[in-house]
This record gives C-alpha cells, sequence and structure tokens, in this order.
C-alpha cells in the first residue's frame, strides 16, 4: 500500500538525512590511524618528549609526528584497539613479554645498517632490549635506552641529617642496606603527626620494588624467579625472604611513603621540597635534584651494597620500541633513529639528565657546577658496576609484582595481614599471572 | 470540597520542626561544596595552612583555563553530550511512541527487554562493545556515542512510552480519520506535547555524558577526549606537584554551567517524572 | 444461533482484511521501533553473547594469535578467585548500607522538601545539585573535602579534637565512598519521591486529617503505603547501581591527585566491578574478567527478581486518581 511505503521512505530518508548531516562533522573526529601517509604517532613521557624535541625531529625526519603521553593501561587499551602506537616508551623489565607476546619489531637489520646508531658504541644498558627467547642480553636487539643512570644510587638531603645530629654518609664508600636502614631510622622525623623527612624513600614509591630486590638477590647471583621463569620464589629462598623482609620492614618502619603514609607527590618533588633524607633515584635525577630549598645541601652517594658483589646497574633503561604493527617501519625507525642519535640525544647528553645510550656522548654530560662535578666524582665508581643484567621475567607485564605488592602492603602494615600470608600472596598472585602468561604464549 | 479548618498560626515550635532538619541537610549538603569555592580562591601555599584565603586569588580560574586548554576540551564535551541527547532523545521518544501507541505479536515481551537492557551491569554490556569497536576501527572516534545515541536509551524509551500511553486515544482515531500514518501523528501530535518528557530525557542524556569518565577514557584518544579525562591530569605545577586549588577553580567550572542550568530546568524533570506515572 | 449460517460467508472478506490491517499495524510497530530493535541487536545482543563466548576463552585484548577454548576453567577460577569473594563481599556490605540509608534520606528529603516552606525551591536545588556533579568532579569534591592537609572535615572536627588530624582515605576509605553515593545520589531519588508525592490526592491527606489523624499518622498511614511503589523503584535502581561501583573506588586512592584509569584502591574499597575491571584491562584478561562480570550479571539478576517477588507483600498498586 502506498501508505506504507510513503512512511517507509520518511523513516528513512530521515535516518539518510541525520547521518548525512553528521558525517562531515564526525569526519573531522577520525580516529589518529597509526603510520602510512608521513605520520608516526610515538606514546612517550611528555617530561622526556617536549615540544621542541618533536619539532627538531619532525624537521630532521619530515615527518609528522603525533604524541600520546605513557600509561600502561592506555597502551593496552590502544592495543585492544587495533591501533597501537607506532613507537612507544618502555622500560626493561616490560620488554621480555612484548617480545614473547610480539607487540615489538626486531630492529637488528636497521641497527646494521644505521650510521647514528652503531653496535658497538651501544651502551651495555643496550643490552636489557636484547633477548633471544632465554636470556636477556643475548640475541637480536628490539629497542634502545634513551639513556640510562646507574639507579641504586642515593641522594641525601644534608639539612635533614644536621637536623638528627647524623654524620652524612661519605660518598667514596658505599654503606650497606642494613648501615642505610639504621641511618633512615635516625634522621626519619615527623612533628605532631605531621611529617618532616622521610628517612629513606625508594622503588619510586614501590613501582620498581621488585627490581630493587632482584638487584639486591644479584649480589648474590640469585634472582626471583625460578630457573625456566615459571615461578615467583620467595618463600622457598631464605635470600630471598630475606631481601623481601628487609624491604617490608621499611616500609613497617614508617621510614618510606607507603600506602598508609602516603604523599600526594612523587618522591622527586618531596624531596625537592626538602621532606627526604635519603632518596634512591638513579643518575638522571642529579638534573633536578637541586631546588630552592636543597641547593648546596644535595650529596649523590654511590648505591649500597645488599650483601656480595654490590651491583649498580640500571633497573629502568627507558627507552623506546617499535611496534610490530607499525603501518610504516621505516618512518617509525626514522623518528626512533633521530631521537637515539641525533640531536634530541646530544641535547640530553648535556642535560644531564642521564648517561646517553651512546658511549660516544659520554663526555657531554655537564660537570660545571660544585654538585654536578660531585656527581660526576661518584658516577666514574658507579659505571664500574653497571654492567649487570637483571632478569625479568617474560611472562608478566612491568608492573605485575608491583600491583600486588602495594595492593597487599596495605593490609600487612595495617595488621590484618601477616608477614607470610604477605607474602604468601604476592607468590600466589604472581604465579597466576605467570600461568596466565605462559598460557597465552604457551611457553 | 474541602472542610478546611480555620488557619492556625505555626507555633514556634513547630515552625523550628519544619526548618530544623531542612536547613541542618542543607547546610551537610552545601559544605563540600562551599569548601570547594573557598579552596579554589586559595594561594597553593595557604592549602592546608589557613582557613581562608587571605586575598581571593581569581588568578587560580584563569590558570584552570589555561592548563587543561579548557575552550577546546569542553567545545568537545558540548559536542559529544549534545549529539547523543539529541539522537537519543528523539529516537527514544519515536522508539517510546511505538511501544505506547502501536500493538504487534512479541511487542510486549520486547517491551520488557527495554526494560531488562537497563538492568544489565554496564560493564558487562561494555567491555565487548569496546572490543566490537576497536575491531571495526571506531575507536579514538565519537562515533561509539553517534551509535548510542541512534539506538536510543532504554531509560527514556521508558520515560515517554509511560507518558504517551496517557495521551487521549482520541486524537489518534480523529487524526487517522484525516488520513494521517503514524509517523505524522507522531510528529504533529506526540512530539509537540512531549515537552516535560523530552526535557527531562534530554538532560539526562547530556549529563550522562558530560559527566562521563571512564568510557572517554578508554574510547578516546587525548587530543579529540572530553573535559573531564582531560582535567583528570592536568592540574600540577612544572615540578609535577598537584594544584589543589587550580583543580578546585576547574571543578567549578566543569560544573558551574550545568548547576546553573539545573536551578533553572529541575522543576521541568519533576513534572516530566509525574507525567509519566512512574508509581505504575 | 440464528446468524450462525450467516456468519461463515461473512467472515472470509473480514479475516483477509483485518489479516492486512494486522499486517500492517504490526509493520507500522517494528518500523518505529526499529532504532532500537537494530541497536539491540547490534550493540547489544551480538556484544553481549561476544562477551559470553569470550568468557570460555582466554582472550587477552592484544591480539588473536594466541586466543583458544578453555571451556568453563575461567568460570571455575571466578567461583573460586579469593580477590573476588572479597570484593563481591565488600560490594554487598557497602550496598547494605548505602541503598537503605539513601533510600531513607531521598523520601526525608523529599517530604521536607514537599512542605509548604518559603524557600523550598532554593532547598530543593541544594539538595539535587550533587546528583547533577559529574563523578570526576564530585570524587574531587571529596577528597578535599577529608584531606588531612587542607580539607574543612578536619579542620572542623580539629575544633574539638585538635590532636585527631584522621587521614581520611587511608583509615576510612569506606566511610568516605559510603559518604560520597548517598551524597550524590540523594537528589535523584528525592526527585523520583518528589514526583511520587505529588501524585497522591491531597483529598486522601485532608479526608485523614479530618478524621483526627495526625501529621506522623498521615504520613505512616497514607503517605507510606501510596508510595511504596515508588519506593520499590527507588530500592531497585538503587541496587543495581550499588552493585556496579566502578570509577568512584579507584579514584578515590590517597595520594596522588591525579586520576588515571586502573589504580588500584585501598584494600577496604576493593569493590567487585574495580576487580573486574583491573583484571580486564590491567591484567590483560578479557576472557576472565567477562565470566567475572557474568558473575556479576548472575547476582543482579538474582537479587533483582528476589525484590520483585517479594515486592507482591508490601508494594500496594491500588490506587490511581
Amino acid at each position: 500500500m502506498s501508505g506504507i511505503s510513503r512512511r517507509k521512505v520518511l523513516i528513512g530518508a530521515g535516518a539518510i538525512a541525520a547521518t548525512a548531516a553528521a558525517a562531515p562533522i564526525l569526519a573531522a573526529c577520525q580516529p589518529a590511524k597509526t603510520g602510512g601517509s608521513g605520520k608516526v604517532v610515538v606514546m612517550t613521557d611528555p617530561n622526556e618528549f617536549n615540544d621542541d624535541d618533536r619539532k627538531t625531529l619532525e624537521a630532521a625526519t619530515k615527518l609528522k609526528i603525533e604524541v600520546v603521553a605513557s600509561n600502561l593501561t592506555t597502551l593496552y587499551a590502544m592495543w585492544a584497539a587495533g591501533n597501537p602506537p607506532d613507537v612507544f616508551r618502555v622500560q626493561a623489565a616490560g620488554v621480555p613479554q612484548y617480545i614473547s607476546r610480539k607487540m615489538v619489531k626486531n630492529l637488528q637489520p636497521y641497527f646494521a645498517n644505521s650510521k647514528l646508531l652503531k653496535p658497538d658504541d651501544l651502551a651495555p644498558a643496550n643490552n636489557f632490549y636484547k633477548w633471544d627467547g632465554k636470556t636477556i642480553g643475548t640475541g637480536d636487539l628490539y629497542g634502545m635506552v634513551k639513556d640510562w643512570s646507574p639507579d641504586f644510587t642515593l641522594y641525601a638531603y644534608t639539612k635533614a641529617f644536621d637536623d638528627a645530629g647524623v654524620k652524612v654518609p661519605s660518598d667514596t664508600t658505599p654503606l650497606t642496606y642494613d648501615e642505610l636502614r639504621d641511618v633512615a631510622k635516625k634522621v626519619n622525623k615527623k612533628d605532631a603527626g605531621k611529617r618532616v623527612y622521610w628517612g629513606f624513600v625508594h622503588s619510586n614509591n614501590d613501582g620498581w620494588i621488585d627490581r630493587t630486590a632482584m638487584n639486591m638477590l644479584a649480589e648474590k647471583n640469585q634472582t626471583l624467579y625460578s630457573a625456566d621463569f615459571s615461578k615467583l620464589v620467595i618463600s622457598g629462598n631464605p635470600e630471598a625472604t630475606k631481601v623481601i623482609r628487609y624491604l617490608y620492614d621499611l616500609a613497617a618502619d614508617g621510614v618510606n611513603q607507603t600506602p598508609i603514609d602516603p604523599s600526594p607527590n612523587w618522591m622527586g618533588a618531596d624531596f625537592n621540597e626538602g621532606q627526604i633524607a635519603l632518596l634512591q633515584y638513579g643518575y638522571w635525577f642529579s638534573a633536578m635534584a637541586e631546588s630552592d630549598k636543597t641547593k648546596g645541601k644535595t650529596v649523590f652517594l654511590p648505591a649500597p651494597t645488599w650483601a656480595g658483589v654490590r651491583r649498580d646497574p640500571t633497573m629502568t633503561a627507558t627507552g623506546w620500541v617499535i611496534s610490530s604493527q607499525t603501518k610504516d617501519a621505516d618512518a617509525a625507525w626514522a623518528v626512533f633513529e633521530q631521537y637515539m642519535g641525533g640531536k634530541p640525544a646530544q641535547d640530553r647528553a648535556k642535560s644531564g639528565w642521564g648517561v646517553p645510550g651512546l658511549k660516544s656522548l659520554y663526555p657531554q654530560m655537564p660537570q660545571e657546577s660544585a654538585f654536578q662535578k660531585q656527581v660526576q666524582k661518584v658516577l666514574q665508581g658507579e659505571l664500574g658496576k653497571s654492567d649487570f643484567i637483571l632478569q625479568f621475567n617474560p611472562y608478566i607485564g612491568e608492573e605485575t609484582f608491583a600491583t600486588s605488592w602495594k595492593k597487599n602492603l596495605e593490609p600487612a602494615l595495617k595488621g590484618s595481614i601477616s608477614f607470610d600470608k604477605f607474602v604468601q600472596n604476592i607468590e600466589s598472585e604472581v604465579n597466576t599471572a605467570i600461568a596466565d602468561g605462559k598460557r597465552i604464549i604457551g611457553g | 470540597m474541602s472542610v478546611a479548618a480555620a488557619p492556625r498560626r505555626a507555633s514556634p515550635a513547630q515552625t523550628g520542626l519544619r526548618y530544623g532538619p531542612v536547613l541542618v541537610a542543607a547546610i551537610a549538603f552545601a559544605l563540600p561544596i562551599f569548601w570547594v569555592l573557598v579552596t579554589s580562591l586559595k594561594k597553593q601555599s595557604e592549602y592546608g595552612s589557613a582557613l581562608f584565603p587571605a586575598v581571593p586569588q581569581w588568578v587560580n580560574y584563569e590558570l584552570a583555563v589555561v592548563l587543561a586548554d579548557f575552550g577546546r576540551f569542553a567545545a568537545n564535551s558540548l559536542f559529544l553530550s549534545s549529539a547523543y541527547a539529541l539522537l537519543a532523545v528523539l529516537v527514544s521518544a519515536l522508539v517510546g511512541y511505538g511501544f505506547a501507541r502501536h500493538k504487534a505479536p512479541g511487542g510486549s515481551k520486547l517491551f520488557l527487554l527495554v526494560i531488562a537492557t537497563w538492568m544489565v551491569p554496564n560493564l558487562v554490556l561494555f567491555v565487548p562493545q569496546f572490543v566490537l569497536f576497536a575491531r571495526i576501527g571506531i575507536t579514538n572516534t565519537y562515533w561509539p556515542w553517534i551509535l548510542w545515541g541512534l539506538s536510543g536509551s532504554p531509560f527514556a524509551i521508558f520515560l515517554f512510552r509511560q507518558f504517551f500511553a496517557s495521551f487521549p486515544r482520541e486524537l489518534d482515531d480523529a487524526a487517522e480519520v484525516d488520513g494521517a500514518g503514524p509517523l505524522r501523528i507522531f510528529l504533529q501530535i506526540y512530539l509537540p506535547n512531549a515537552g516535560p518528557a523530552l526535557a527531562a530525557s534530554a538532560i539526562f542524556m547530556f549529563l550522562w555524558v558530560w559527566g562521563d569518565w571512564l568510557y572517554p577514557a578508554l574510547l578516546l584518544h587525548q587530543e579529540n577526549t572530553t573535559l573531564a579525562v582531560r582535567m583528570a591530569n592536568a592540574y600540577v605545577d612544572p615540578r609535577g606537584n598537584p594544584l589543589q586549588t587550580v583543580t578546585m577553580a576547574g571543578v567549578v567550572l566543569y560544573v558551574l554551567p550545568l548547576i546553573a542550568f539545573f536551578a533553572f530546568a529541575q522543576r521541568f524533570i519533576v513534572r516530566g517524572i509525574v507525567t509519566t506515572g512512574i508509581k505504575g | 444461533m440464528a446468524g450462525a449460517t450467516h456468519v461463515f460467508p461473512q467472515a472470509w472478506p473480514r479475516s483477509a482484511a483485518w489479516r492486512r490491517r494486522g499486517f500492517r499495524r504490526a509493520l507500522t510497530f517494528y518500523l518505529l521501533i526499529s532504532p532500537w530493535l537494530i541497536g539491540f541487536v547490534l550493540l547489544g545482543a551480538i556484544p553481549l553473547a561476544g562477551a559470553f563466548v569470550m568468557s570460555f576463552t582466554n582472550y587477552d585484548g592484544l591480539n588473536l594469535d594466541y586466543l583458544s577454548f578453555v571451556g568453563a576453567d575461567n568460570y571455575t577460577r571466578a567461583l573460586g578467585d579469593a580477590d573476588a569473594q572479597y570484593a563481591l563481599g565488600r560490594t554487598l556490605l557497602l550496598m547494605a548500607f548505602v541503598v537503605p540509608v539513601g533510600l531513607a534520606l531521598q523520601l526525608a528529603l523529599a517530604l521536607m522538601v514537599n512542605q509548604k516552606i518559603q524557600f523550598s525551591n532554593f532547598f530543593r536545588t541544594i539538595f539535587y545539585l550533587p546528583y547533577v556533579i559529574p563523578v570526576v568532579a564530585s570524587v574531587w569534591i571529596w577528597k578535599i573535602f577529608v584531606d588531612p592537609t587542607g580539607g574543612l572535615l578536619n579542620a572542623l572536627i580539629g575544633t574539638v579534637l585538635p590532636e585527631a588530624n584522621i587521614r581520611w582515605l587511608v583509615e576510612y576509605p569506606t566511610a568516605v565512598l559510603a559518604l560520597l553515593t548517598v551524597w550524590a545520589a540523594a537528589g535523584g531519588g528525592m526527585v523520583v519521591f518528589l514526583a511520587g508525592l505529588q501524585g497522591i490526592p491531597a483529598e486522601y491527606r485532608e479526608a485523614a486529617m479530618i478524621d483526627g489523624a495526625s501529621r506522623t499518622q498521615v504520613t505512616r498511614y497514607i503517605t507510606l503505603p501510596l508510595l511504596t511503589p515508588v519506593i520499590f523503584f527507588n530500592l531497585v535502581t538503587g541496587i543495581i547501581v550499588a552493585l556496579q561501583i566502578l570509577v568512584q573506588p579507584m579514584l578515590l586512592s590517597p595520594g596522588i591527585l591525579g586520576l588515571n584509569p586502573g589504580t588500584v584502591p585501598p584494600r577496604d574499597n576493593y569493590l567487585y566491578a574495580v576487580h573486574a575491571y583491573i583484571e580486564i584491562f590491567t591484567k590483560q584478561l578479557f576472557g576472565y574478567g567477562s565470566a567475572l562480570l557474568w558473575v556479576l550479571f548472575a547476582v543482579v539478576l538474582g537479587l533483582t527478581v528476589l525484590l520483585f517477588k517479594t515486592s507482591r507483600r508490601w508494594v500496594f498498586y491500588g490506587v490511581e486518581p
């Protein structure tokens, strides 16, 4: 009947008209498709890659660069959306897993042909990006550090020590971790419930707690995981239990920022406010350690030692990788290469924000002010201890252990679970995650 | 006919009883909001050390706009909220009209289905939708909201169905006699008289998108995201320390247009809900 | 019947016309509801089916290279997951507090605002305001309000107990979450109750008062029973919402002021939806997370059905004016 067709046409026409009207507006909102058409999407930390860097790279590569702020959940979401960034920032702890899950490109062929990034010019920290399926440190290169630091060095705020009447530790003789704990307790200070000084903060607010633990264990040539990475072993390994117990005790001592004693700022900001007596961050922090409050009152100290061969590698090895799903690998490499070996790399070296990824750039590190000179003096001693490669677990991501630690630390510190239960929970949660990872990769 | 007693003067006790609780409740409710205003006018150094600002720092509002690129992202939020509200309301009105006035085999079961979808936990539905959107490549665009709008909202469909069900059928019959088809009846009789329901549902739909943080955080990308997501991490000083005072100014700016609008529009909402007879 | 033999020949043309009209009417109906129906199929039924299938796999959201079926593993794991059980417990606990208290408050506010007092509009606006405020903003508002450093709450408490300085988000995170939830939801429920109150004919109350009933008796024996449908509506929606609370606990974490998806809340606020979200978006366990969510759906459905069944006892639908 004509009535039906008229109605149908009306409704249909209405729908089409509405969508047609909306289409031009929506076209303007198209997604940032990766690669192709001369555009490269880079996911990184805006603090490490500001607008000037972007413009420099765009000029050098003749490509358009779009920057997305680094966030693990967002990264995973972009992957789930089938639209990952071309280049993204990672830390060493995550690299094995990204490789196992086929998320990153093998860059060995590119390095072989590169004029800027020569294999024998690469700093040892780059070995974190090498993997052969079993061991980190050997095999093909999957990425590169943007710069690195021996990460276990300490910064001391001398005023906190003066207030407590404690001598500032020497910058030539490393402390032991036990000595460090004692000193931390002495300089730790609260005044009528308000925090004056935290004694010793470390591991980036527990985000890197497993790496710290692994480095301590590495002094005795041990690790947190079983040989084939299939299990996290703490309670079955007396040394590991000792290390974890030590780190837990630091939290219980109240010298560290914890879930029950948090700070609204990150560790670095609090140090600049003069609220931290001893801070464990790598060389890179020296570029910002001196604020108005801490200027002239900051001392750089060598990494403490646990109980064996002292080691001070990087535990972050922050760098870039190229996604396996990039639509234009050559374009991504061009951006990568320039950032790692071109002008931005030289600027980074001069800024003192880290030890360069290329050995040839080492001399460019700043050494003008008294503080910088003192830092360099200590750094030279540390570089000799920094070749070690921590073996991260390929079945889990960068934050798996830390998330479990933080989640269980709160009830443990409040007393609702015992230390043994705390360890058990972490082991069970991480082992479940490892099993999940294995199930997926079929390892 | 009501036989009212002679109007009595309320005793002070009775007045106290009438106004007391309401005043206390109002103060309790307003306290956090009041504190937002106070904090937004402090210097960051006064935060935590002074109860009230020495001098109102209106500059915080300027900072709130600048640090979060407020104008641009507010425009994004505005576009998204309006587009969704417009589509969802019109479609829901049409669908609600269909349910209210037209019978068909399976019709009542379908209406139960509408209500049932309302009860499904959001995350249960969103996760597979997210995967679907990802697979067809519309993440990082506004298309998900357009699609959601085009399929209507169970809440609004329910509202309109109840609302239209109370219209007198004589209007339909008269129009049919004049040869009008259902669409014309809808456009010329039902829709023009649906004011309260349109307003009520439009407001809810708009509010849902304007205030949403989770979906834009997961679906959109930082260039085209909404204000809520943009503001979430924007208010820090160059060292990375949080600026509570500027954050509060940002909150005020984010919320002020809504408050003004709602203070004005809320009587429509009440009327809209009354006329749908939710009791039934 | 007298006309029986005449019915038969007349029935033929009538039934065909009737069928045509019936068909036309059905077609109209389906055309009118087609946007919703299509949307329901494409954005509702199909994704839900997909989610159902996904819950039997090990999908990790990253790529399809390693996808495989794992049977009912995800479900056995979900039911045995200590974290999930704990989270469900916390969620039910929160719900058991927030829903009744919220309902009572919403009703009380509606009754207060419905009185014949000056400025009732103004009061109504104040109570409605938090409902309008978006989630991100309301979380920030409360974070600042209870902040030990710059918050008003501790300043007020400090006038009587100077040493207290309670760190609310660390020691009593669930209390803050509960307060925030009730505060934000009050306005919405209040408005629905107001609509319900205004739908009760004044004659009933006046008649009762003439018969000598006091105001409280009127409320108890007339208003409340007539309000039961509205109470029921608010109860059901309240429970459905409470069981799904996700964003507020994550954003209420003490410490950093910025808001990041995937933040793990303090243990006390580790609600079920948060657990599912973290499993999916932080641990990349889409398959397992889907199973968790279906379990949640079952709980919601079960509770809703239970409510509907018991509603016959106390919800009074009787009277239309």
